[in-house]
């Protein structure tokens, strides 16, 4: 029996001709951190993309817990257990940093349009547990300040935070960060950082992607470098620095 | 006296009508223009059954309801492959659409020359003939409507669909079945509008298909956006300012030939203005500016 | 048969005009723009206006109505367009915009002119040529006519000249034109100077044909969004490929069920195409959202 949380294999994805994705394979134990990089265009994002469901590659194989993942769509494959943030940070600016984590928990009793007329005792006590255990969140992250302020109030570094909150609400299994502290002040990639650095504590696995390898250093339990959709590099991150290969693609 | 009540009456035709449209536009971000299509299509199944089958208003108004829930399903469809300004286009067809069968289909619904004669309702052994008794009516309607309304937009429910408005993608990524949430805020919209419809058709007891035109369902989205799309008080305001500004002109001494014209360019011009200097209508939050940008 | 095929061909020059002109404006300007719909009947009333109520010989007022179609359609890109895309508005705000402008101009042609049916025809509707055993009547022959040669005119236009090209550029992209100097305005301005001018000339021929009424316009439109939509917003013969389908089935419905389902035909195959292949026949790029 495999231990493996995600094994993907073979996957190939092309747009316009260009190979994303060129039979890349790669797996992925519980409560591993497993950082990507490489340089832009190597298909770190489209990998994501496609394991989270909004791609579909052309050929390959994608398993989470030993479920295939290919061919459901988003949504389904987020109830799964795999949560993911994104490199154009989404968020719903317009409402409150409380609704986003709210928004974020899963077997929303309320969401079902008939528990909000019929049953709907039922909805409100989830509502207030998950509006309770959405306020610790937000207080291990230091944001209770800002719960009830839009989104859009928030700093770069700040809606960063919450977007891997909203992950955490999600009670995601399989965390699929990109480029979580891309942009940001020092304090807080610290706390970011520090985050993802407990989550294998809580039995999750994290694959993350960041071009700061300072910090992929700190976090990241083994390294993938990624160029035009292959695996060049593989092993601890100080293996994938040293590695001659990794040094001349970069060069180049 | 009476000219006051019917005014108000057709206020409240009109919150339902704005106040459906607001939870399909203005809280999920599906702009529609087929509005005035379920608003017909109530209309004529209350008619038809009155007319032919003589049955209760109850019924009548129920079944217009489930009948115009599987339209809007129909209509929903659709937005969930295509985006944006071409889903208006396709609600615009199903408008049309509607409009043709409603106008040609003249050994069922009359065609061009309507349904006379509807008779007066009767609920629960009340016969409603007056204005008063319409106004009493609409009041309750328009009452459950907006607690409805309410229900729906402050329930975890509504805030998926906020959601699905600001962010598509996010929304989904956190779980949500973007695709369900659709259709079924499409079905709850244009079952609304059918009550408008069913009103409309026992109010005026005749009925042809030129009240609901496109121009019908532009009016409608006129009013949720100049009242303010995405709050639920945005539809009664711009009922009111949209029904009664038109009427006031009738005051000032307006030749009643070019009063529908005037009419209408008022809620036009309204529209441009409120595009141009407020988008956000006058009590809203959303302004139709968000969604991904094309490329 | 024959007469089916020419009716054919006379809807779709018209149908083509206006869809050509409209996806100038929506290639341009980046949105529907429903009062295109509005110049089409503006180019017609104009004429009117010249020909019946101020005299002018008919030569002259087609002409100058359609220099002032041309500049409705410039006046709209003044207000409300232009400052609307100044505030960053989004392809929905400018839709809606120009659907209250279509509301607000057709109605103002309608307490102007009123509502009942004009005519700029000279004489009583004449019988028609026998042209391979099909009627065709001079104006319809000539409609046909007109549609090929501006057709061909802005196909040579868009690809060889220097005006062209740059319509083009700004076309595919925006951003990317104007940081190269390309002036984005401008170039919007020209399509809708050269979207409206096809609309007012297609009003003025449909209405040699078949009169004119205030509402005409917004119907004429929606056969030009079908052949654009369903030929293609980027192909020119797309276009053309989608006003004759739209003209054949819609002439089919004609022949075998009856006039006044031509409507609903041409929105039934418009809805296919939004659902089962959005980009058109010739059309490459689907506008999705970028993950």
């Amino acid at each position: 029996m495999s231990a493996d949380w995600l094994e993907v294999q073979k996957l190939e994805k092309s747009f316009d001709g260009i190979r994303a994705l060129a039979d890349f394979s790669c797996s992925l134990r519980q409560g591993e951190i497993l950082g990507l990089i490489g340089p832009n265009g190597a298909g770190k994002t489209t990998l994501l993309n496609v394991i989270s469901g909004f791609l579909a590659p052309e050929s390959g194989r994608a398993l989470f817990r030993g479920k295939t993942l290919l061919g459901l769509p988003p949504h389904k494959i987020a109830t799964t257990g795999i949560a993911r943030t994104f490199q154009k940070l989404r968020l719903i600016r317009q409402v409150s940093v409380l609704d986003n984590v709210l928004l974020s928990f899963r077997n929303q009793p309320g969401e079902r349009l008939s528990n909000v007329f019929f049953r709907w005792k039922n909805s409100k006590e989830q509502e207030a547990a998950n509006r309770k255990e959405a306020m610790s969140l937000l207080e291990e992250a230091g944001l209770t300040e800002k719960a009830n302020e839009p989104a859009e109030d928030l700093s770069y570094g700040q809606q960063k935070l919450l977007s891997l909150v909203c992950c955490l609400a999600a009670k995601g299994d399989l965390l699929l960060l990109d480029e979580p502290v891309a942009g940001i002040a020092p304090e807080m990639i610290e706390k970011i950082l520090g985050i993802i650095r407990n989550l294998p504590n809580k039995g999750k696995s994290v694959i993350l992607i960041e071009h700061n390898l300072d910090a992929m250093m700190q976090v990241c339990d083994r390294v993938i470098f990624m160029d035009a959709g292959a695996k060049l590099s593989e092993g601890t991150p100080e293996e994938v620095r040293d590695d001659p290969r990794v040094i001349e693609a970069y060069i180049d | 006296m009476e000219y006051f009540l019917h005014i108000l009456i057709l206020i409240g035709i009109y919150i339902i009508l704005s106040e459906s449209l607001n939870l399909i536009a203005g809280y999920t971000g599906l702009l529609s223009i087929a509005h005035a299509a379920f608003y017909g299509v109530g209309a004529y199944v209350a008619a038809l059954m009155a007319l032919h089958l003589h049955s209760p208003f109850l019924v009548n108004i129920v079944c217009a309801v489930i009948l115009c829930g599987l339209l809007g399903a129909l209509v929903g469809i659709p937005s969930l492959r295509i985006r944006d300004d071409y889903f208006v286009i396709a609600t615009f067809a199903f408008q049309v659409i509607t409009f043709s069968v409603l106008n040609n289909w003249v050994s069922f619904t009359g065609g061009p020359m309507g349904l006379p004669g509807i008779p007066q309702p009767t609920i629960f052994g009340l016969k409603i003939t007056s204005h008063l008794g319409f106004l009493l009516l609409i009041v309750i309607l328009c009452s459950l409507i907006l607690w409805i309304s309410h229900r729906i937009v402050k329930s975890p429910f509504g805030r998926v669909l906020k959601s699905i408005r600001e962010d598509e993608v996010f929304t989904q990524a956190v779980g949500k079945n973007v695709a369900a949430y659709k259709v079924l805020v499409f079905i709850i919209g244009a079952g609304m509008a059918a009550v408008a419809g069913v009103m409309y058709a026992y109010y005026i007891s005749f009925i042809d298909p030129t009240s609901f035109t496109v121009m019908e369902s532009i009016f409608i989205i006129s009013i949720v956006i100049i009242g303010g799309a995405g709050n639920l008080w945005g539809p009664v305001v711009g009922a009111v300012v949209l029904v009664v500004l038109p009427e006031l002109l009738r005051f000032i001494g307006l030749p009643s030939s070019m009063a529908a014209n005037v009419r209408q360019i008022l809620y036009g011009g309204l529209l441009v203005a409120f595009m141009m200097w407020r988008p956000q209508g006058f009590l809203g939050k959303y302004a139709f500016q968000s969604g991904e940008t094309r490329e | 048969m024959i007469q089916y095929i020419v009716n054919s061909l006379i809807a779709a020059s018209v149908w083509t005009l206006l869809g050509l002109g409209f996806a100038l404006v929506l290639r341009a300007g980046r949105f529907f723009n429903f009062a295109h719909g509005i110049v089409f009947t503006a180019g017609a009333y104009f004429a009117f206006l010249f020909k019946a109520w101020l005299g002018f010989p008919l030569a002259v007022s087609l002409f100058i109505a359609i220099l002032c179609s041309t500049a409705l359609g410039c006046l709209m890109e003044f207000f409300p367009y232009r400052p609307l895309r100044r505030k960053g508005a989004s392809p929905l705000v400018l839709l809606l915009a120009s659907l209250g402008t279509y509301v607000v101009l057709q109605n103002m042609i309608s307490m102007v002119f009123g509502d009942d049916t004009k005519s700029i025809r000279s004489g009583p509707v004449k019988e028609g040529l026998n042209v391979f055993g099909a009627r065709i009547t001079p104006i319809q022959i000539l409609t046909i006519l007109v549609s090929i040669v501006l057709v061909v005119a802005v196909a040579i236009l868009l690809k060889n000249t220097k005006m062209g090209k740059t319509m083009r550029a700004v076309a595919s992209d925006f951003k990317l034109a104007n940081v190269c100097g390309l002036d984005s305005d401008r170039v919007i301005l020209l399509g809708f100077a050269l979207g409206s001018a096809l609309a007012g000339v297609a009003g003025i021929l449909f209405a040699l044909d078949v009169d004119m009424t205030p509402t005409m316009g917004m119907n004429a439109l929606m056969m030009g969004i079908v052949a654009v939509i369903i030929g293609g917003v980027d192909s020119i013969i797309g276009i053309i490929l989608g006003a004759l389908l739209l003209g054949l089935a819609q002439n089919l419905g004609v022949w075998y069920i009856s006039s006044q389902w031509q409507d609903a035909i041409a929105f039934a195959i418009l809805l296919v195409f939004l659902l089962f292949r959005p980009q058109g026949f010739m059309g490459k790029r689907v506008v999705k959202a970028t993950v």
